[in-house]
C-alpha cells in the first residue's frame, strides 16, 4: 500500500509564470517517515499541499492512500491531518480547547477525546499549561498546539510541515518521540524540515527538491554517499593555504572563518598534525545530511575535486 | 463515533463553541462592544424624527446588523485562514466548507445576540406575539443569506486592506441604497424593480409589515419570502462552489 502516490504533478500558481513544482513523481510507502528536504522557496509546501488536498495540481495524479487526491478530496480527508507551516491557534483558546474540541469535531466522542488529549498534551509537555490561552503561551508552545492537535486524531497520514519551528532541543524531541510512536502504529508521515539532525533522525526516505524539482533522493545511507568521502575535518581558516587543504580531499567554506574538508580516516592524522603546528582547533566527525545537502546545494565549495581517492 | 448523519450537526456546534462561547467567556467584553453598535443609527433616527421613524428605524437597524455579521463572518474567515492556516486544518480534515461556515456563522450569531434580542423584542412590541414565527424566519433567512455571502467574499478579503472596502461597498448595496431604513413609498417607481431586486428590501418589508406598516400594493409575503429563498439558495450555492475552500 502507497500512502502517496504522485505521478508527474505540476503546480503553476496563477499569479507565477515560472512553475512551483515542475513534473514531480514520488511514491511514499505507508507506515514510514518520507521527508522532504529543500531551500526556502523550493517547493515543499506547495507539495505537501496538494497532496493534503489543499491546492489543486495544475497538471499530474496524486493519489493518497488509494483515493485520488482531486476527485476523491472526501475520502482523503477521512484518512489524514496536517500541521500547516505557520499555523497558529486561536488567541483565547487554551491547548486543551484545541486538542479536545477538535478530536470531537473529527469524529470522536467526548470520553475518547479527553483520553487522547491528556496523552498528547502529556506527551508534548504541555499539559501543565493545558487551561492557558494561547496568547499567554511562548512561540514553542503555540506550534505543540498544531501538532498536537494533528498527532492526537488517529488518521493514517500525517502532514508535518515544518512541525518543530521555534521549539527549544528538548521540545523537538519530544515531537521525534511522537512522530516514532505514529509510526510504530502503523501510520505514514510526511515531513518538511530545514533541520537536518531532525531529517537524520527520524526519515526512512528522504527527497530533496530544489525550484520545483528533484535533485536527489534516497535513504539517509544513499544520501550520504552523494560525497565520495566519510569523514569531515573543521578547522579554523586562519592562515592555511586552502590548496595545501584541497590536496586531502573537498573543501567547503562553512563561514565565520572555518573550513570544512571532507576526507577519509587515513587522511585525518596528517590533517591534525597540519592543525596542531598552526595551533588552530579542529574537529573530526563523521559526514552528516547536513553535509549532504548544502554539498547539493553546490554552495560555499570551493574545490570538489577529489585529489585524494 | 457517533452517528454519521449527525456528526455535521455536532461539528457545527463544535465549530461555534470553540470560536463564539469559548471567547467570548473569556472575552465577555467584546460582547458589550458588538452589542452596542447596531444602536447608532437607531438612536440618530429616533432622535432626529422626533421618534415618529421609529419602526423604520427598528426594521433597517435589524437588516443592517445581519448584513453585518455576515460580513463580519467573510472578515473573520479571511482573518483564520491567513493569519491562523485554521482554514488550512479544516480543509485537510473530514469537516465540509458548508459545515465550516454555518459553524462560523452561528458563532457570530452569538456576538449578536444581545442587539438581536433587543431588536426583535421593538418588532414584537410593535407587532405582535403571533409574528413571532415569521420574525424568526425572516432573521434566520436572511442570516443564512448574509453568511453564504460572507463566505464567498472571504476568498476576496484575504488582503485586509481591500477586505475594508469590500465590506463598506456590500453594506452600502444591501442596507444604505436599498428601502431598508425608509419607505418603498418614497423610492421612484423607475428604481423599484431595482429595489425588489434586493433581498434585504423584503427582509425590511417583512419586518415592517410585522409592525403594522402599511407595505406598497405590489408586494406580498409571499413575493418577499420568494425573492429572499432564491438569494438564499444563490448564495449557498455560490459559497459552495466559489468560495476558497481547496485552492487553485
Ligand atoms: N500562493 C502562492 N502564489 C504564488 N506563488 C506562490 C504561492 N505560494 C508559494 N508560491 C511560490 O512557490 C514557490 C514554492 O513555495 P513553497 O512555499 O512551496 O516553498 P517551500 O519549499 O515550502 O519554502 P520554505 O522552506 O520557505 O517554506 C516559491 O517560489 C513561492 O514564491
Ligand atoms: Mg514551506
Amino acid at each position: 500500500m502507497l500512502a502517496i502516490d504522485a505521478i508527474g504533478v505540476t503546480k503553476v500558481y496563477r499569479s507565477a509564470s515560472q512553475p512551483a513544482i515542475k513534473d514531480i513523481s514520488l511514491r511514499v510507502e505507508a507506515g514510514k517517515i518520507f521527508t522532504l528536504l529543500g531551500r526556502n522557496g523550493a517547493g515543499k509546501t506547495t507539495f505537501v499541499r496538494m497532496c493534503a488536498t489543499q491546492l489543486l495540481p495544475t497538471s499530474g495524479t496524486i493519489s493518497v492512500l488509494g483515493y485520488d487526491a482531486v476527485r476523491q478530496a472526501k475520502h482523503v480527508r477521512d484518512l489524514i491531518s496536517i500541521v500547516p507551516q505557520e499555523g497558529r491557534p486561536l488567541r483565547a483558546l487554551t491547548p486543551w480547547d484545541h486538542v479536545y474540541n477538535w478530536l470531537q469535531i473529527r469524529g470522536d466522542s467526548k470520553s475518547a477525546a479527553r483520553d487522547k488529549t491528556e496523552v498528547m498534551l502529556r506527551k508534548l509537555e504541555i499539559y501543565g499549561a493545558r487551561d492557558s490561552p494561547a496568547m499567554n503561551l511562548s512561540g514553542g508552545m503555540k506550534q505543540k498546539i498544531l501538532v498536537a492537535m494533528a498527532m492526537a486524531t488517529d488518521a493514517q497520514l500525517l502532514f508535518l510541515d515544518e512541525p518543530t519551528i521555534g521549539l527549544d532541543p528538548v521540545s523537538r524531541r519530544q515531537v521525534w518521540t511522537a512522530i516514532k510512536d505514529w509510526k510504530s502504529k502503523g501510520g505514514s508521515i510526511l515531513l518538511t524540515t530545514h533541520y537536518m539532525d531532525e531529517a537524520e533522525m527520524l526519515s526512512d526516505y528522504i527527497v530533496i527538491i530544489d525550484k520545483g524539482m528533484i535533485i536527489a533522493q534516497g535513504t539517509i545511507q544513499e544520501l550520504r554517499k552523494v560525497i565520495p568521502q566519510n569523514i569531515r575535518v573543521d578547522i579554523a581558516r586562519d592562515t592555511l593555504d586552502v590548496d595545501t587543504l584541497k590536496s586531502y580531499g573537498s573543501v567547503v567554506d562553512t563561514g565565520a572563518g572555518m573550513l570544512r574538508i571532507f576526507t577519509f580516516e587515513s587522511a585525518v592524522r596528517e590533517l591534525s598534525d597540519l592543525a596542531l603546528r598552526h595551533n588552530l582547533s579542529f574537529t573530526v566527525s563523521s559526514v552528516t545530511l547536513d553535509d549532504v545537502f548544502v554539498y547539493i546545494m553546490g554552495n560555499g565549495i570551493i574545490d570538489d575535486q577529489n585529489a585524494r581517492d | 463515533m457517533p452517528e454519521t448523519s449527525l456528526l455535521p450537526v455536532r461539528q457545527v456546534l463544535l465549530i461555534a463553541y470553540m470560536t463564539g462561547v469559548l471567547w467570548l467567556r473569556r472575552n465577555p467584553m467584546s460582547l458589550v462592544f458588538t452589542a452596542i453598535s447596531p444602536f447608532s443609527l437607531l438612536f440618530v433616527l429616533f432622535v432626529v424624527s422626533g421618534g415618529q421613524y421609529i419602526h423604520f428605524a427598528v426594521a433597517g437597524s435589524l437588516v443592517m446588523a445581519l448584513v453585518g455579521y455576515g460580513l463580519a463572518l467573510g472578515q473573520d474567515i479571511s482573518f483564520y485562514k491567513t493569519e491562523y492556516k485554521v482554514q488550512d486544518v479544516f480543509v485537510a480534515s473530514p469537516v465540509s466548507p458548508l459545515t465550516y461556515m454555518v459553524g462560523l456563522a452561528l458563532s457570530e450569531l452569538l456576538f449578536g445576540l444581545p442587539a438581536l434580542l433587543v431588536l426583535a423584542t421593538l418588532v414584537v412590541y410593535f407587532g405582535s406575539v403571533f409574528s413571532i414565527p415569521l420574525l424568526v424566519a425572516t432573521i434566520l433567512l436572511i442570516w443564512g443569506a448574509m453568511s453564504a455571502l460572507g463566505f464567498f467574499l472571504s476568498s476576496h478579503m484575504l488582503h485586509m486592506r481591500n477586505a475594508t472596502q469590500v465590506i463598506s461597498f456590500v453594506n452600502v448595496i444591501l442596507a444604505v441604497l436599498p428601502p431598508v431604513f425608509y419607505s418603498m413609498d418614497v423610492m421612484p417607481d423607475v428604481l423599484r424593480p431595482l429595489a425588489y431586486a434586493v433581498p434585504t428590501t423584503h427582509a425590511s418589508l417583512m419586518l415592517q409589515d410585522i409592525m403594522g406598516i402599511p407595505t406598497p400594493a405590489d408586494w406580498s409575503l409571499e413575493f418577499g419570502f420568494a425573492i429572499q429563498i432564491a438569494y438564499l439558495l444563490a448564495f449557498i450555492t455560490l459559497a459552495k462552489t466559489k468560495a476558497l475552500w481547496r485552492e487553485n
